[in-house]
């Protein structure tokens, strides 16, 4: 079982992943229909991807401090709207929101062993891998791919030739919020269907720390994605054979240092 | 000149952020100077209230200057809340088992807290020494993993069997830190702190340095800074600041015990602190204050209003955003100006 990290779209922005928690958090606020908890994840996105830009491209402000600005907006409204909308605190859960449909893949399901792993998983999650691959051709086979790439790694060079960086980070961030709060309508509406303060609990910072080590390739993005995934299960597992919960919990963290420290090795090395 | 610019920049964007969050109080059927009032009211209206504000600040200064000293220097530290953690575990279990007469004692544990606090940060800068890790991501996952070991620690090992929740044993009765006039005594150690923050910022070659790496790191390596160690050093000290507010919390809050959960929002709201004060030592102070009144007057806003007091956390970002939007806008405003100006002198 994988669980589901943020596979977002910013390679070309240097400092503007912190959304990807918060978008999580705020994607799974409305419920109707699992399309309408989509749709307005989406919107909400959009709307803290404007905030960003507004933010970070229109008046200037240094793309880390938007970043955790937002991500306390996020947070404070989210928790104040838990409160004030659905009149609880701490989590929301009812029995009638409905979750995103599972896929089953027929072929695939016959096989023993495989089969219960790949199969059955809420789309999102094909979703996902479809989408780093899709990801990995924008960015390096399409010129708008390559504008992008240029413009997180040299805006003068972009500004110089005449395109406006303004708008291509702007679609950086549309894209960002676009797969954040995805990433968010799965952690609320995906394999569990509810909504507790704060419920990202650190899964941006991760998703960022992968994206920093990976130096922002979509492939390998999915593949990390993929091993934190089973570490954070893995340490799930482990609760089951006595292991105190709280250092099972601590895995995904530990291997993220553990990765960092030897990404820096390597650099050292090198 | 400048510091009147920045007040009024800040007066303005208050102001401001306070126009915006009304609108959304209106959308909650509630009269805003009703709200502000409620939140006027139990925040500054009284001794009372104004005393709990000191009080409920003391954290948040504390963690402010540890943002604000870090910030400074260029070092990000953003572990403020694994410190913090580590701090106040210390104190807490140190305070169960520790046998000593609590004129020592108390100076003690909380030296010790803080410097609980800057071990755990001493982990990152060893990380960064070492093995060159950035200390962003490295502070960020210690985070984690304090609260998970603190937890654990709590839980199990250090656990009251007579508490609710998982909690450690009060601590003993003597190391109770008091109030002077209500204000807790905590207040007035984060004052000091406050004050050996300027200290080492404006006064000491150290500190000096660590400005410098602050405001282009190339140019302070190139000038004879060691920068190296300063980042270390100054990694330690926003370390100890952390974890001495978790410390006094424990010794001067109202739980005196460390409970799941405790100082929950201190390390982040440091961080929000810091960014508003552009990390300035007395700014931090002024905005750590002006937190503390809005935490402190979101309770008995709630009492009053059927406005839910996390919407202060709402009003909180708003304020941030707002601040270094105007701050930030402004100057790229006048930068342009500039620009066009000179621009059309030499083109003329």
């Amino acid at each position: 079982m994988f669980s589901y990290h943020a596979n977002v779209f910013n390679i070309a922005m240097e400092g503007m992943m912190l959304m990807g928690a918060y978008y999580a958090v705020y994607g799974a606020y409305r419920f109707g229909h699992w399309l309408y908890g989509m749709l307005f994840a989406l919107l909400s996105g959009l709307v803290l991807a404007g905030i960003f830009s507004l933010f970070a491209i229109a008046l200037k402000v240094d793309e880390f401090i938007t970043g955790i600005g937002i991500n306390m907006l996020a947070l404070g409204w989210t928790t104040y709207s838990l409160r004030a909308t659905f009149q609880v605190k701490g989590a929301f859960i009812s029995q009638t929101i409905p979750p995103i449909p599972k896929v089953r893949l027929p072929v695939i399901e016959k096989i023993p062993f495989l089969g219960a792993v790949l199969s059955s998983h809420p789309f999102l999650v094909f979703v996902a891998v479809l989408a780093a691959f899709v990801c990995h051709l924008v960015l390096y086979r399409t010129r708008f791919g390559l504008r992008l790439r240029a413009t997180g790694e040299e805006p003068a060079a972009v500004a110089s030739v005449g395109l406006n960086i303004g708008r291509l980070k702007l679609w950086s961030a549309v894209l960002c919020g676009i797969f954040s709060a995805l990433a968010g309508v799965y952690l609320s509406l995906g394999y569990v269907t509810l909504f507790s303060e704060n419920m990202s609990n650190g899964r941006g910072w991760i998703s960022l720390a992968i994206i920093i080590l990976v130096r922002g390739r979509p492939v390998p993005i999915l593949l990390m994605s993929f091993a934190f995934g089973l570490l954070e299960n893995l340490g799930l597992l482990l609760q089951r054979y006595a292991v105190p919960p709280q250092f099972t919990a601590m895995l995904p963290y530990l291997a993220t240092l553990f990765v960092l420290y030897s990404y820096a090795r390597r650099l050292k090395i090198s | 000149m400048s510091h009147v610019r920045s007040i009024f920049q800040t007066i303005l964007a208050i102001v401001f952020a306070f126009l915006v969050a009304a609108i959304f109080v209106l959308l909650h059927h509630s009269s805003p100077l009703e709200v502000y009032g409620a939140l006027y009211q139990y925040g500054l209206g009284s001794w009372f209230s104004f005393s709990n504000t000191l009080n409920a600040a003391f954290p948040l200064i504390l963690t402010g200057l540890s943002a604000s000293i870090a910030f400074m220097s260029g070092v990000v530290n953003l572990g403020q809340h694994g410190q913090f953690l580590w701090g106040a575990l210390v104190c807490a279990v140190l305070g169960v088992y520790l046998r000593l007469p609590s004129w020592l004692a108390v100076p003690l544990l909380a030296i010790i807290g803080g410097l609980a606090g800057a071990a755990w940060a001493g982990l990152a800068a060893f990380f960064k020494r070492r093995y060159r890790m950035d200390e962003f991501i490295s502070t960020l996952m210690l985070n984690f993993l304090a609260e998970y070991m603190t937890l654990y620690l709590a839980t199990y090992p250090f656990l009251d069997p007579k508490a609710y929740v998982p909690a450690t044993r009060l601590i003993r009765r003597e190391y109770f830190m008091t109030s002077v006039f209500d204000v807790n005594v905590a207040f007035f150690v984060a004052l000091f702190m406050v004050l050996l923050c300027w200290w080492f910022a404006w006064k000491t070659w150290r500190g000096y340095e660590a400005r410098m790496m602050g405001y282009n790191k190339l140019f302070a390596t190139v000038g004879g800074c060691d920068v190296e160690n300063d980042t270390t050093l100054v990694l330690l000290f926003s370390g100890f600041l952390s974890g001495l507010a978790g410390a006094l919390l424990i010794l001067n809050g109202t739980q005196h015990r460390f409970t799941k959960g405790i100082g929950a929002n201190f390390g982040w709201d440091g961080v929000m602190i810091a960014i508003m004060a552009n990390n300035g030592v007395f700014q931090t102070l002024f905005y750590a204050l002006f937190i503390g009144f809005l935490k402190n007057g979101a309770v008995g806003m709630e009492f009053e209003t059927s406005v839910p007091s996390e919407f202060v956390m709402f009003l909180q970002s708003i304020i941030v955003l707002t601040l270094v939007g105007t701050r930030s806008g402004l100057a790229s405003l006048t930068d342009w100006l500039t620009a066009k100006r000179e621009l059309g002198k030499l083109v003329k």
